[in-house]
Order: structure tokens, then C-alpha cells, then sequence
């Protein structure tokens, strides 16, 4: 192993993306322009129109009402009941809620029965109506003659809080996908380069190691990577405030392994590509099962059994569970579960070292 | 060993599925000749000239190069191989290409010899995507001599290479040899087989002759390489 041969292969490559305007422009642009848009998406996202109708002749009705228009979860707009079905049809509330001339009555008796109609397509918009609606319906408590019961939990969160939102539980998932997918598909394609333009024959009639090639490669784009991370890395938390309650060198840490994984599969895999297109192949068989399968969308525990196994031997499960585990819970080195799962991760990227480089020399013939 | 012997290629033979790209070939090169390898497309010169920098191992047969058997990895710092289309790395320029194959070479210096030796140091700064075939060809061969090897290997370094630059191609090989180096060159161009010192003429992965051109002449009994080569392959397959 010669140190100078290994750091001219990782030169070689960080001269190559220097005029290499697009490559740059997919690392280091794109990840911005992605948790961008998704910060926006789950942030500012608008809240479902749900009309709202109230026959009550009694005072229960308006009182519901009141407190239907100051949720947040949806936007109450008052509707004609004859109209309801026709504004459902076009699109212009995703729900109404009828109030009965007698809701106020029945109510008294114990009875709290508004019709809800719900458009039905939408399962997500339907649901925060009806979730409107229940909380609406708590106001009814006091209003009521006679009092009754108080329902009134008291909630403890163990981690994050009541402020914790959508983008904070992905925020963290996504800086692990992102990282992993771009350097991924650069790696793939840098590597199966080398091979289709010829010069990866004339590395190996040179004195090279297949260790020196693979593991310049792996600085080289670890360098990329890297400096990748921390720009995710400042973007989420200085500018989308995603929710972290951890340490940041930690959380660079673990994106560093996600990074040299990435690296890694793509070498490996670039040897069973023989043309480009081959190699865009690879891209949906490696990322779509991690998008679905690595709990960045639905955790792991929720899965059917027989796909938590599938899940079990995915880096990306155990990379995700590491970043909200730092993130979200504030979890250190001391904590078994983030040891587990930095130790896996670090074994993945070892076994694809070994691996890339037993099937280069098989794989230049 | 001997020492005058800069390549023993012993009994060779090599298959690719049902085809055999070598079949028992022996031959010796020289020090400091510059050696012809002879012979129609997919005659298995490649093969040959990709066995000697070891990027093939044999099925059977042995390889010496520069004293050693084959593999051996210390014997390539001394081995320059230039492959059929130029293998250069299009987003870098000219010097950046010469200096990264000496420095995985474990060379410093000499890049500005070898560009000035292919006529390009003027263009040293150029990006390699930017330059005509003729150039490339002339910066892959600066690529292949930068680190100064005892053995040149070049697989058809002419083709696609317009006939002056071939002329200066020739009378650049002439000057390695001059100076020590051992060339090996492949070709199908049988006036360029005329240039070399000697030559083997392969076909169907056999060596049919070997010699210099006026003993392959003789052998053949012909006028000209070109009908050497004709009657021998002839006489073979009959």
C-alpha cells in the first residue's frame, strides 16, 4: 500500500468534478432544492376547507361551530346545506359537517350525533376533519347545562414535544436518504466511467493495488461527500430548524458512515454494470426498497414480520433509527441502541470494501 | 535468465468461452528491439499484449517480463502500456492526465519530457475532451512513457491516426529504441511491419512466423509482407 498512489487517485477525482459542472450541481445543489421544497411542503402545507352547516335551534350547535373555526387543522367555511354535495363534487371542501335542528336537543340527552358528509377520496384531508371535529366537540363540556364530566388528559412526552412536527420526524430521516442517494448514483457512474473510457485497463497494467484504486476512491468521494454533509447538515438545522435535541458531530458522524456505505455499494456494484444505462438500473432496485423498507416512511416495528427481515439487513434502517435517535430523543454514544446501530452501519461499509474490491480484478477482463 | 531477453512469452494459451484467443504461442522479444505483432483483427493480439502486462492470466504457459514471472506487480513499474483507444480521463487537461499516470507509477517529474516528447507541451492546459483524436493518441502515449519503462507495450497505436503523425509516431519509437527501450507494438498495417526490427504474425491465436521482415519474406518466399503473411496463413489453415 503506498500512501502517494492512493492520494493521487482521490486528487484525480476531486480534478475531475472541478469542471465538472452538473455532478457539482447534483451534490450540492439538489439536496438543497429537495429538503427545501419538503420543509415548504410539510411547514406551510394549507389546511383541508371543510363547510360547515349548522339547522341547530338550540345553542349547542354554535357553540361547536365557534370552535371549529379556530382549529387549525382545517378551514371551516359555511355552507348551504342543499349545496354540500355539489361542493363535495368539485372539489371546494374535502367535508361538511351538518348540525340538526335538534343537536342541541339530543345533546342534552346525551345524544352528540352532527352528520358529517366526507368526500372519501382523500383518506389524509377526511381525517383531519373528523379530528377537527372531535376536538371541537370537547367544547361542548362546559357549554353543557349541568357540567358533567371534565375530560381533560394530562400529556407527558418522554422525547421531542408538543411542537415536534411532520418535518422533524423525516427532517432527520431525509439528510441520511439524501446523502446516501446522491453519492450513490455519483459513485456508480464515476466508477463504471473508469471502465467504459478504458482507463481502469491502464490502472491495472500499472502497479497498483486493487486495495490503492478502491480505497482512493473511497477518499475521493468521501472528501465529496463530506463536505455534502455539512451542507445538509447546516441547511436542515440552521435553515428549516428541523427539531435536534443531540449532538452535531454526532449526527455528522453518522451521516460520514451513510456517506462511505454509498461509496462503497457503488463501487461494488458498478462492476456487475457493463454500460451506463445498466448502472441507472441499479438506482431504483438499491434506493426504492431503502425508501420504503428502512422506516423512513413507516417504522420498521409497524412493517409484517416477514418484511422486518427485509428491513434488518438494510444500512439505511439502522442509519435512519441512528439520526432520530440523536435528533429526536437526544441520544449519545452511551446508549446501547445508537452503538448497535452505528456498529452495523460500520460493518456494511466493510463488507462492501471487501466485496468491491474481490470482483475488481475479476470484473476488467 | 537471460538477460538479453526482455519478454519470454512460453507455450501461452488462453480461452474465452469456446473461443481460443491463444494457442500455444511462444515467442521472445529482445532488449531494446522494437517488436512487431502481426495479424488480422481478433487474431488475438490484444490477448497476447494484455497476458504480457498481466491484465490476463494464462489457462496454460508462462510469461516472463523483464526477468520475472508473471504475476508479479513490482515488474509493471517498469512496463508502459498504451490500450487500443486512448484511456485518458476526459474532464482533466493533458498534464493533469501525464501526472497522475506518474504518480501511480510512484514517479515524480518527467511529464514535461514526455508532453514535450508527443509535441504537446504547448497544450499542456488543454481539457482532454476539448483535443482532436490525433491528440489524444499523442497524450495517451505520453501517459504510457511518462514513468520511463524498460518495456513499452503499444496495442495498434496508429489507428485512426492520419499518416503524418504516424510518421512521427514511428520515428518516436525508433528513438526509445535507440535509447535502451524495448517496444512492442501490434498492428495490421503491414508497411508499418516493415519498421520493425521483428516481428511474429499471428493468426487464430498461433504464431505462424517469426523473424525479421526480409526472414519472414524469405520464409514465405514472397516479394512482400503483405503476401508473406497471405501464403503462410494459407499454408496453415490448409
Amino acid at each position: 500500500m503506498s500512501g502517494r498512489r492512493i492520494a493521487a487517485i482521490a486528487r484525480r477525482l476531486l480534478e475531475g468534478f472541478r469542471r465538472d459542472r452538473r455532478t457539482l450541481a447534483l451534490l450540492f445543489v439538489a439536496p438543497l432544492v429537495i429538503l427545501g421544497l419538503l420543509g415548504y411542503m410539510l411547514r406551510n402545507s394549507s389546511t383541508p376547507a371543510v363547510g360547515i352547516v349548522n339547522q341547530d335551534s338550540g345553542p349547542l350547535g354554535s357553540v361547536v361551530v365557534t370552535a371549529l373555526q379556530g382549529s387549525s387543522k382545517i378551514e371551516a367555511v359555511t355552507v348551504a346545506a342543499a349545496d354540500g354535495d355539489a361542493k363535495l363534487k368539485d372539489g371546494s371542501i374535502v367535508a361538511y359537517i351538518v348540525f340538526p335542528p335538534d343537536f342541541s336537543q339530543r345533546a342534552q340527552s346525551g345524544v352528540i350525533a352532527p352528520d358529517v358528509h366526507v368526500e372519501g377520496s382523500q383518506p389524509n384531508a377526511a381525517a383531519e376533519a373528523v379530528q377537527a371535529l372531535q376536538q371541537a366537540l370537547v367544547s361542548l363540556q362546559s357549554a353543557r347545562p349541568g357540567g358533567g364530566v371534565k375530560v381533560q388528559p394530562v400529556i407527558t412526552y418522554l422525547y421531542g414535544g408538543p411542537s415536534l412536527d411532520t418535518l422533524d420526524y423525516f427532517g432527520a430521516a431525509a439528510i441520511g436518504l439524501i446523502v446516501f442517494f446522491l453519492v450513490f448514483v455519483v459513485t456508480i457512474v464515476s466508477f463504471l466511467n473508469e471502465r467504459s473510457q478504458g482507463t481502469l485497463e491502464r490502472l491495472m497494467a500499472s502497479p497498483l493495488r486493487r486495495g490503492e484504486i478502491v480505497l482512493g476512491y473511497m477518499i475521493g468521494f468521501t472528501v465529496v461527500a463530506l463536505v455534502q454533509s455539512v451542507e445538509v447538515l447546516v441547511f436542515c438545522l440552521a435553515i428549516l430548524k428541523v427539531h435536534n435535541s443531540g449532538n452535531v458531530l454526532l449526527i455528522f458522524g453518522i451521516e460520514a458512515l451513510m456517506a462511505l456505505t454509498a461509496v462503497n455499494l457503488g463501487i461494488f456494484l458498478s462492476m456487475f454494470a457493463r454500460t451506463e444505462f445498466q448502472a441507472v438500473q441499479f438506482i431504483p432496485l438499491v434506493i426504492v426498497p431503502q425508501m420504503l423498507l428502512s422506516g423512513i416512511l413507516f417504522p420498521v416495528a409497524g412493517e409484517p414480520p416477514a418484511l422486518q427481515y427485509l428491513s434488518d439487513v438494510l444500512p439505511l434502517t439502522y442509519a435512519v433509527d441512528a439520526l432520530r435517535a440523536v435528533m429526536i430523543k437526544g441520544a449519545d454514544l452511551s446508549w446501547m441502541s445508537l452503538q448497535i446501530d452505528i456498529a452495523v452501519v460500520a460493518g456494511f461499509v466493510i463488507a462492501f470494501v471487501v466485496a468491491g474490491a474481490a470482483t475488481l480484478r475479476r470484473r476488467i477482463a | 535468465m537471460n538477460e538479453a531477453v526482455a519478454v519470454d512469452v512460453a507455450a501461452v494459451s488462453k480461452r474465452f468461452g469456446d473461443i481460443k484467443a491463444l494457442d500455444g504461442v511462444s515467442l521472445r522479444v529482445r532488449r531494446g528491439e522494437i517488436y512487431g505483432l502481426l495479424g488480422p483483427n481478433g487474431a488475438g493480439k490484444t490477448t497476447l499484449i494484455r497476458s504480457i502486462v498481466g491484465l490476463i492470466a494464462p489457462d496454460s504457459g508462462t510469461v516472463t517480463v523483464l526477468g520475472r514471472k508473471l504475476p508479479n506487480l513490482d515488474v509493471l513499474r517498469g512496463v508502459g502500456y498504451m490500450t487500443q483507444q486512448a484511456a485518458l480521463y476526459p474532464g482533466l487537461s493533458v498534464e493533469e492526465n501525464v501526472e497522475f499516470f506518474a504518480a501511480i507509477n510512484g514517479v515524480h517529474g518527467g511529464v514535461k519530457e514526455a508532453l514535450e516528447f508527443v509535441d504537446l507541451y504547448s497544450r499542456r492546459g488543454s481539457v482532454v475532451s476539448t483535443l482532436s483524436g490525433g491528440m489524444r493518441q499523442r497524450c495517451s502515449l505520453a501517459c504510457a512513457l511518462v514513468h520511463r519503462p524498460q518495456l513499452l507495450l503499444l496495442d495498434e497505436p496508429t489507428v485512426g491516426v492520419d499518416p503524418q503523425l504516424r510518421v512521427q509516431f514511428w520515428e518516436r519509437f525508433r528513438r526509445m529504441a535507440a535509447d535502451g527501450t524495448t517496444i512492442v507494438v501490434s498492428s495490421h498495417v503491414m508497411d508499418e511491419a516493415e519498421r520493425c526490427q521483428r516481428l511474429g504474425l499471428i493468426q487464430f491465436g498461433r504464431l505462424l512466423a517469426e523473424g525479421s521482415p526480409a526472414e519472414v519474406r524469405d520464409q514465405a518466399g514472397t516479394q512482400s509482407l503483405e503476401e508473406a503473411f497471405l501464403r503462410l496463413a494459407g499454408e496453415k489453415e490448409s
